[in-house]
């Protein structure tokens, strides 16, 4: 080495040669660190990208997390290019900082909160103070003072009462602390942080001028009504009840309150922000905690002779023609918890609403609980309110002992999984065996399989396995915090109408409800098949039904934190310079943390390169490739240890037997493994295509290329390597480090041009992608280029890779002409297939390796 | 790559000390540790650490003002910052103040060796 950089330097520098040494030995400590972090940022993007389309759930810690070690990296990339070019492209630091306060701007954003009133009553509220109150309370305002509908008197306790009460106690920063280290896979940490975090609401006193408000208010409702009030708390919380997510039954509900409880009632609700269920579903669905601010609508207490829920249309059917009534005796809680059963009827949506359909909670009972004319107006105050919103409501009411209909709630139904059509039918006929149970009514259609695990306390939550079947007699909302790991729901009783189907259907989860016989007859560990759309469960896993599974909707998108990283990601990803060649090619031009990487990987290794010219050892720092004694079209520049150091370096070429570049070599390998036998025949069309394109495309001109363009480089080191390869009329490039640690260890390939039109071109794309699939490269594909990487694995496993990707080069050049004659791609793919496999097995049998495609194994400590 | 040899390691989690000091030796690394800056710094000024590794949180000070103290002593002696709350801010801010890395707690075992191998490796490289 020492040697080598002797003669590199001599005589032509103006520093001599121990300095130009130790200068080189700077800039290549900068380059290798530039290159890992490189490596890194790279990573973290694909990493971000992937999170962001897979629809798996997500908080603000992984965001955060990803988003702050990207900046490092790309922080170093900026400081290694800049000193290893010697102070230029100064400019980077400016760029970076702008686009990294940008993205931290989007990342501190919080919900606004408008007005400053800490209580409104009922005549205050409508759809224009939803910031305010909360979609429950705005909706319940809408129907009371827009539709002139009757709701019960009361008030609501805005966002900004809850925000001042929250404040004053001093609690945020706690609560930040304990939900940060909680992992929610954890469930006896999750109950545990959750039962704390209440607590600590629940203690902490209430301003003295939010609770006289809250008071005075309390007594207006006494005054109006002339009598002592109960009222009924419910959460109304900032983000509840959009279409986007219905957050069924997660906070809690007080009933019958009187005057004494209603301050300690409120920071009851607003401490059940923080149940268990609550905190999961948050996360499930991308809300950040702080993207739900408590409001609370506090409403006189209706006495209730008959109560429930209606669907202005079938909740599992958003196109029927029907409005479906549930209806039980007293208050409405029971048919939402599902703890008891109830009548269900199925009203024409046209006047003069004929009953289609009753089917009462007691089979022998007369007739239902409500008189054919409350069922009638029932339906059509349903629809009412559906005109007034503008899609299909799910709505509380209740009748009091005059007769009068009070609504208590209205909220668009939840996202429901659209079934294809060929699943609407039973899909149950199409399995052999007889199903061990049948009935029931399909809470969220679908099929599922997996053990059995039954519920009915807390205890056996915490216990619950991932991807079993949960099995209750009763569908309470505290089970929704199971959504994310059942794989179908079986229950005793419930029906529709509950928190726990509406749940079921957002997240997916098949739900077969009201299955007598359930709970005795299904036993923990045994593997079953619920096919809820059929009503059916099958003994072990009945395959040709779980097949037509359809995917579960990605409940991320749109959600928050989905929206906050899609943002953040438009200034990290997209990818703007992509031609070095061209004046846009600098710092300024870089719009997102993307840009600066390529730049900054670009310009990285034309310092390399040019580092002998800048130095003055131009003429001896690159030199021809000799293979078998004949100079070849391939040029080689040591950035360090990468010949053997008895190599003569007096001349102008180095043979191939003087390199011990592992990378280096192991790309060789492949290039040479099998004789190329030339372009493809090329027909009449394929020739006129390439001609067009060549006169036509000036990227296609070799020279118009990087400092590097014209001849094919490879920039090595012992662990190192980068090709850049100009093959017939595509330009490509290869990189790999050889490493023992893993962060450093990587094979990187971008692929871009061709000669033929764009379509074939695109072809020939999407094959090379696909064959570098099949040896385990994360592949993307955009337009006629493509990138693809593998890192972190053991240097014996990126060896195999690299040799295939050696053969690849050489072997699917010029393939582009003639991907469109008829046969020839299959042919071809044979071809390379076999190939492929006699190399990889030759590899085996010299170095006795296989290389299963784990990372490396550590001892234990 | 070469291997440092001698680590201190400063955190106010003594659990995380323990662990990571015993898994640590365990590889043949020699370990120092300390749950607070003041406690620290006379084995920096003695030039025993080749790499620090670095909480945020310390006992009594904040992992910031541990870092200046340290290359106030020893500009080159590569350091390691640890959190566990991710925050770009604050990530950019100790890059500026020479730290050589600055990772999200909780790291994997062998994911902190990498970096503090890399660490010492670019430090050696400037000296």
């Amino acid at each position: 080495m020492l040697r080598f950089l002797n003669r590199l330097f001599r005589s032509r520098s103006p520093l001599g040669p121990e300095a130009i040494q130790s200068v080189f030995r700077e800039h290549y400590r900068n380059f290798r660190s530039l290159l890992t972090a490189n490596n890194n940022a790279l990573e973290l993007m694909a990493e971000a990208e992937e999170m962001l389309e897979s629809g798996k759930p997500f908080g603000m810690a992984f965001v955060r997390g990803n988003l702050t070690a990207l900046t490092v990296n790309v922080y170093k990339m900026v400081h290694s290019l800049v000193a290893l070019a010697d102070g230029r492209y100064a400019e980077l630091h400016e760029r970076f900082r702008i686009i990294t306060e940008h993205i931290e701007t989007i990342l501190a954003r919080q919900p606004e909160v408008s007005g400053s009133a800490f209580v409104l009553t009922m005549d205050e509220i409508d759809r224009r103070v939803v910031d305010q109150v909360g979609a429950k309370m705005a909706n319940l305002g809408e129907i009371r003072n827009r539709i002139g509908l009757r709701v019960p008197d009361g008030f609501a306790i805005t966002a900004t009462a809850t925000q001042h009460f929250m404040e004053s106690s001093h609690l945020q920063d706690e609560i930040k602390r304990r939900l940060k280290i909680l992992d929610i896979d954890d469930l006896e940490a999750l109950y545990t942080v959750s039962s704390g975090i209440q607590d600590l609401i629940r203690a902490a006193p209430l301003t003295d001028d939010l609770d006289r408000l809250i008071r005075q208010h309390h007594e207006r409702l006494e005054r109006n009504a002339g009598r002592s009030v109960l009222v009924s708390l419910r959460s109304s919380a900032l983000g509840e009840d959009s279409l986007h997510g219905s957050f069924a039954g997660q906070y809690r509900t007080r009933l019958k309150v009187d005057a004494t409880a209603v301050a300690q009632a409120y920071k009851d609700i607003v401490a059940s922000k923080y149940q268990s269920q609550a905190i999961v579903y948050r996360q499930q669905r991308g809300y950040r905690h702080q993207d739900v601010l408590m409001c609370v609508g506090c409403l006189a207490m209706v006495d209730a002779v008959v109560s429930g829920v209606s669907y202005s249309r079938p909740p599992d059917d958003p196109r029927g023609p029907w409005v479906v009534i549930h209806a039980a005796p007293g208050l409405g809680t029971q048919v939402v918890e599902g703890s008891s059963t109830y009548d269900m009827l199925r009203v024409s949506r046209d006047p003069p609403h004929d009953i289609g359909e009753r089917r009462l909670a007691d089979p022998k009972a007369e007739q239902a609980c409500l008189s054919d004319d409350q069922i009638r107006e029932l339906a059509q105050r349903s629809i009412q309110i559906e005109s007034h919103f503008g899609s299909p409501q799910d709505i509380e009411w209740a009748i009091d002992a005059s007769g009068a209909l009070f609504i208590l709630q209205s909220r668009p139904i939840g996202q429901v999984v659209p079934a294809p059509d060929d699943q609407r039918e039973p899909a149950g006929r199409s399995v052999d065996q007889a199903p061990i149970l049948a009935g029931g009514v399909t809470a969220s259609r679908g099929v599922g399989a997996g053990e059995v695990y039954k519920v009915s306390c807390a205890l056996d939550v915490l216990q619950f396995p991932k991807g079993a079947v949960l099995v209750v007699e009763t569908p309470y909302p505290e089970w929704a915090v199971l959504m994310n790991r059942a794989s179908a729901v079986v229950s005793e009783s419930g029906q529709i109408a509950t928190h726990l189907a509406t749940v079921a259907r957002e997240f997916g989860v098949p739900a077969l409800f009201d299955l007598s016989g359930a709970f005795a007859r299904l036993n923990k560990g045994q593997t079953v098949t619920v096919d809820a759309t059929a009503c059916r469960v099958y003994e072990g896993r009945a395959e040709t039904l779980l097949q037509s599974v359809p995917h579960r909707p990605n409940l991320m998108e749109g959600s928050p934190i989905h929206r906050l990283l899609k943002e953040a990601l438009a200034l990290i990803t997209p990818l703007h310079l992509t031609v070095p060649d061209s004046p846009y090619f600098k710092p300024s031009s870089c719009r997102t943390l993307h840009d600066i990487t390529r730049f900054c990987h670009e310009k990285a290794l034309a310092e390399m390169f040019n580092f002998g010219h800048r130095y003055g050892a131009r003429d001896k720092s690159a030199k021809q490739l000799v293979v078998v004694n004949s100079p070849s079209q391939w040029w080689v520049i040591n950035l360090e240890d990468g010949f053997r150091p008895e190599a003569d370096l007096t001349t102008p070429f180095i043979r191939i037997d003087d390199i011990v570049s592992e990378p280096m070599l192991a790309i060789w390998k492949g290039m040479t493994a099998v004789p190329w036998e030339g372009p493809p025949p090329v027909s009449l069309r394929g020739l006129g295509s390439i001609i067009v394109q060549s006169a036509m495309n000036p990227q296609l001109d070799p020279a118009v290329r990087s400092p590097m363009s014209g001849r094919n480089y490879f920039l090595l080191s012992r662990s190192y390597c980068n090709l850049s390869v100009r093959l017939g009329y595509h330009f490509a490039l290869a990189e790999a480090s050889f490493s023992e640690l893993l962060t450093e260890s990587y094979v990187n390939f971008q692929f871009q041009g061709g000669a033929a039109d764009e379509r074939r071109r695109h072809r020939r794309v999407r094959m090379l992608g696909e064959m570098l699939r099949e040896i385990d490269f994360r592949v993307d594909i955009k337009g006629d280029s493509l990138t693809a990487r593998i890192e972190k694995r053991p240097v014996s496993y990126l060896r195999e890779r690299l040799v295939v990707l050696g053969y690849l080069l050489i072997h699917t050049r010029q393939v582009d002409m003639v991907m469109d004659e008829d046969g020839f791609v299959g042919r071809y793919m044979d071809k390379i297939h076999a190939d492929i496999r006699m190399i990889r097995e030759q590899l085996i049998k010299e170095t006795g390796e296989t290389t299963g495609g784990t990372a490396a194994q550590h001892p234990a400590d | 790559m070469e291997r440092p040899r001698n680590i201190l390691l400063i955190d106010d989690e003594e659990d995380f000390l323990e662990t990571t000091s015993r898994r640590l030796r365990r590889r043949e690394f020699e370990v120092k540790t300390a749950t607070r800056c003041a406690e620290a710094m006379p084995a920096v000024i003695a030039g025993w650490p080749q790499v620090v590794v670095l909480d945020v949180m310390l006992a009594d000070t904040d992992g910031m003002e541990c870092l200046r103290q340290i290359k106030q002593q020893a500009p080159r002696l590569p350091v390691v910052m640890l959190t566990g709350h991710a925050s770009m801010q604050a990530s950019l801010q100790g890059l500026e103040h020479g730290a050589s890395d600055y990772c999200l707690k909780p790291i994997e075992f062998e994911e902190l060796v990498e970096k503090i191998i890399i660490a010492y490796n670019d430090a050696s490289g400037t000296q």
